[in-house]
């Protein structure tokens, strides 16, 4: 054989050193799922604070967001815990609530986004006419029905911002089940709250 | 199979401890899956309509409807019409607005409300209103009043407009009762100071009101509160209605045609004249001054103009006075511009250069490796003689070095391998940082520079500017902006307390060019400890302390005295020198504006105070006395100019309509609504992890075989 031998020691770093690299890669993207996984549970009872009527209740102590609302679909058992701001930090938490848009549950659209590998992987399967239930801080719970579902290309897309119905429209990345991030499309899913007559 | 995957996905919010090996299923599933959809995503979107739900782009761009269903009336045309005329470092502007009703039916009568940019240093002094060969000339008033003149106005049928500023650099006009066929031109005045850097003079018209100006976009209604006690935040959204104008959707073509001419009396034999964005034609009159065009008739109201002009190459620094009399006070403007050096003559008086980088949560992404990039590049541009040291802060801070050290093979490595491991996490601690960097004292043969990199989140921003004034004493501070949209606000005011500059990186493709721009600046001070001697008591300057004097860029002061004496003298020092130059006044002849230049730094200076808790109330008396007495638009007056005569009878029912305006030129929707990437990298690194194991496992066999 060559001076590359399988029995060399420089084989033996090669392969050991690939494990590390494998181990490492498949750790970091582990750690990504049960990020989202674990800090929902935090979240929880940064929650249930917020409801008792403390403002601004940060889950841990270096956090630079707090919970916001509470997002839940019972048909498919999804609870969420949103997060106030839509930034990629806290997006790995939980859903985010973009600040310029309407507050949880007030008259006017709110726009949450999410991942959509982790917390918002289930609006692929959500179908017109489903229901959605969201918690503001309050504590009052609107229902909110699914009227659209749609891709659009994030560089000349726009939302619609009703000020008049309350209404609620949730952006994840498209398509789904992709392993590569990034892209310029996104799926958005429009619900409107049924109350408002 | 990939319902499978879906559930499973699903669940790890809930059961978390199920996570890891529903991951590694997920995992392979979704790969197998999605390699498909990941080929055909490079085309374009399923639905290729590109928006949601707006019903007045598919309704024509000149059609607004109105409250009676089903009616339609065409919207008011704009023309803008600009003529610019710079005098020295002073740009006066005459903006035309000429706004046409083009509906020919008896009944529809219009109402135009245009939000429009001006540069930010804009200071608006004059509105008039012409009507056919008529011009009517504006009054100014304090906000609330404009408004109910202009409302009553309205009401009564008669012609009038209304010039309001949203935000120092967002503009409104209202112009009511144009009737069916009918023009009325508006003609706003205001004037700028233009910009000098590295050698260039440039000024900046901006055309449109880019959806990126507002720090809030339109969501929040007036009657919701913004929780959570962020009371600036309510204030910003509050008015984000009136500074937000509907876009025309880029299909239906470009709107708002616009005509400009300029007269450049630069003062000073002109070198190169050059517009980036626009074809301009360039005339030169036979005293110097130079008349231009742009070449083509109009331009569409999309893209910003900027001229761009350089002196012929000069020696010393210059210090430049001009003076206008104005009522009973005179008003002066003071320039001092730096000699054109070369890149060998440089000075080169030692510094202590002390870096703090923020490496807190909101930092992370492009932002950090933007930040490590600049760094890195400020650590290359050190030279022996000076000394440095680096702090960087998230929940707490840090320091490399225990105190400043001098720049070494050994201190330089070290600081390198430093920031090549920073990493973006935590919360942003900023106020120890600033201590930090602001404790330290150099040598008196060193010039300490505190060089800050930061996006400027944080929400305490009086306490820090209070820390700046008082704990700065010799230092210098140098805010640099991170990321595309920093807190620039905070930054750019964080300087100036300083006594230093902000600089903002928006691209990691900036970095270079921009660390370049300001080194070369830190690199050579030319006059420092600056102080102008000879005005007494009565004189007030803007800013109050006069800054230090850096190649390629020139220090400028305001200055408003009762009595202005034969000859200012100023003093600063060339490195340990002292330097000396005095001015004669007198001779001066007399230039326009120079009031209203010092009126706006004024009220910038006043509102500023205001972030020092200083109340509302007299915050507000104060702008009103200086905007009132030199007529000038400002948060809290408003020009408003009104017709004699009412044209409209009372019966016709009047139609309001927002002017559209056109997507800035490059603008995209994702960064209006600036929605965060929505995919984690999580899958791809377990793949690309895996993949690594099966190697490793299919190594080892291989190896277990031959041994």
């Amino acid at each position: 054989m060559s001076r590359f031998q399988p029995t060399s020691r420089s084989f033996v770093a090669l392969v050991v050193s690939l494990f590390a690299i494998g181990l490492w890669q498949v750790g970091e993207g582990m750690w990504i799922y049960a990020k989202a996984g674990l800090a929902q549970l935090l979240l929880r009872r940064a929650w249930s604070r917020t409801l008792e009527g403390e403002a601004a209740v940060k889950p841990w102590p270096w956090a630079d967001t707090w919970p916001v609302a509470r997002l839940t679909v019972p048909a498919r058992r999804i609870d969420l815990i949103v997060l106030n701001g839509a930034y990629g930090r806290s997006l790995a938490f939980g859903p985010g609530y973009l600040e310029s848009s309407a507050l949880p549950g007030s008259t006017g659209t709110t726009i949450l986004t999410g991942h959509r590998d982790t917390h918002f992987a289930f609006l692929e399967l959500i179908q017109t006419g489903e229901r959605f239930m969201l918690q503001s801080r309050g504590g009052r719970t609107r229902s909110y029905r699914v009227i659209d579902r749609r891709v659009i290309d994030s560089r000349t897309g726009r939302i619609r911002l009703n000020r008049e119905q309350p209404s609620l429209v949730l952006v994840t990345c498209y398509p789904f089940r992709v392993p590569i991030p990034g892209g310029p499309l996104r799926w958005i899913v429009t619900a409107e709250a049924e109350d408002h007559a | 199979m990939n319902r499978h995957s879906i559930v499973n996905q699903r669940l790890f919010a809930r059961r978390t401890a199920r996570i890891l090996c529903a991951t590694l299923v997920t995992t392979f599933f979704s790969w197998a899956g999605g390699l498909p959809v990941l080929l055909a995503c490079g085309e374009e979107p399923l639905h290729s309509e590109s928006s949601i739900g707006l019903n007045d782009v598919t309704e024509g761009s000149l059609l607004f409807k109105t409250n009676e269903a089903g009616r339609y009336i065409p919207a008011p045309i704009l023309k803008t019409d600009v003529q610019i005329s710079v005098t020295g470092t002073i740009a006066r502007t005459k903006l035309h607005q000429e706004f046409v009703n083009p509906s020919l039916k008896k009944d529809d009568w219009a109402e135009g409300i245009y939000v429009f940019p001006l540069p930010e240093t804009a200071a608006v002094d004059h509105l008039r209103m012409k009507v056919g060969e008529r011009t009517i000339e504006g009054q100014i008033k304090e906000r609330a009043e404009a408004k109910k003149v202009y409302d009553q106005a309205k009401q009564e049928g008669k012609r009038a407009s209304l010039v309001e500023q949203g935000r120092p650099n967002v503009f409104t006009t209202s112009v009511a009762n144009i009737a069916p066929g009918d023009r009325v031109t508006v003609e706003i005045e205001y004037q700028e100071t233009v910009r000098y850097d590295q050698g260039t003079y440039s000024f900046r018209f901006p055309m449109v009101v880019g959806p990126r100006y507002i720090p809030g976009t339109p969501v929040v209604m007036e009657d919701q509160p913004r929780a959570y006690g962020w009371s600036l935040d309510t204030d910003r959204v509050a008015d984000a209605s009136r500074i937000t104008p509907p876009v025309q959707h880029p299909d239906h073509g470009p709107i708002n045609p616009v005509t400009l001419t300029i007269d450049l009396a630069a003062g000073f034999p002109l070198g190169k004249v050059e517009s980036p964005y626009h074809d301009i034609l360039v005339i030169a009159e036979p005293d110097g001054r130079r008349h231009i065009t742009l070449r083509a008739d109009h331009v569409p109201a999309n893209r910003d103009f900027a001229l761009l002009w350089q002196p012929a190459p000069g020696k010393a620094p210059v210090a430049t006075v001009f003076t206008e009399q104005q009522g009973d006070g005179f008003y002066a403007f003071l320039m001092l511009s730096p000699p054109a050096l070369s890149d060998q003559q440089a000075t080169s008086q030692p510094r202590e250069a002390i870096f703090v980088i923020d490496t807190s949560g909101s930092m992370a992404g492009t932002s950090i490796e933007q930040a490590k990039a600049a760094l890195l590049l400020a650590l290359t541009r050190l030279g022996t003689q000076d000394r440095f040291n680096i702090i960087q802060f998230n929940s707490i801070t840090k320091m490399l070095f225990s105190q400043p050290m001098p720049v070494d093979t050994g201190t330089l490595r070290k600081a390198v391998h430093y920031v090549e491991q920073l990493k973006a996490n935590g919360g942003t601690e900023i106020l120890p940082a600033l201590k930090m960097a602001l404790m330290g004292q150099a040598p008196s043969t060193h010039l300490r520079q505190v060089i800050f990199l930061t996006d400027g989140q944080v929400g305490n921003e009086d306490e820090l500017f209070g820390v700046i004034r008082d704990q700065l004493r010799a230092s210098r501070l140098f805010t640099i902006g991170i990321g595309s949209a920093p807190n620039s606000h905070f930054m750019r005011k964080a300087a100036e307390f300083g006594r230093g500059t902000f600089t903002h990186i928006g691209s990691t493709s900036e970095v270079k060019a921009q660390m370049d721009s300001i080194f070369r600046k830190l690199e050579r001070p030319v006059l420092t400890n600056l102080v102008v001697e000879g005005l007494d008591e009565t004189a007030e300057t803007f800013p109050a302390k006069v800054p230090d004097l850096y190649d390629g860029e020139p220090v400028v002061v305001a200055l408003m005295s009762k009595t202005l004496p034969a000859r200012l003298t100023i003093r600063g020092s060339i490195g340990a020198s002292p330097w000396t130059t005095v001015i004669a006044l007198k001779d001066d002849p007399s230039r326009d504006g120079l009031s209203v230049n010092w009126a706006r730094r004024k009220i910038d200076s006043i509102m500023n105070q205001q972030e020092f808790g200083q109340d509302e109330s007299s915050t507000r008396q104060a702008v009103l006395d200086v905007a009132l007495a030199h007529h000038l638009v400002s948060k809290y007056t408003s020009l408003v100019v009104v017709d004699r005569e009412p044209i409209r009878p009372t019966d016709r029912s009047l139609i309001t309509h927002a002017m559209k305006v056109n997507l800035p030129e490059g603008q995209d929707y994702q960064a209006i609504f600036g929605l965060p990437r929505t995919a984690t990298s999580g899958q791809l690194q377990i793949f690309f992890g895996l993949t690594l194991l099966v190697l490793t496992g299919l190594l080892w066999a291989y190896r277990t075989r031959v041994a």
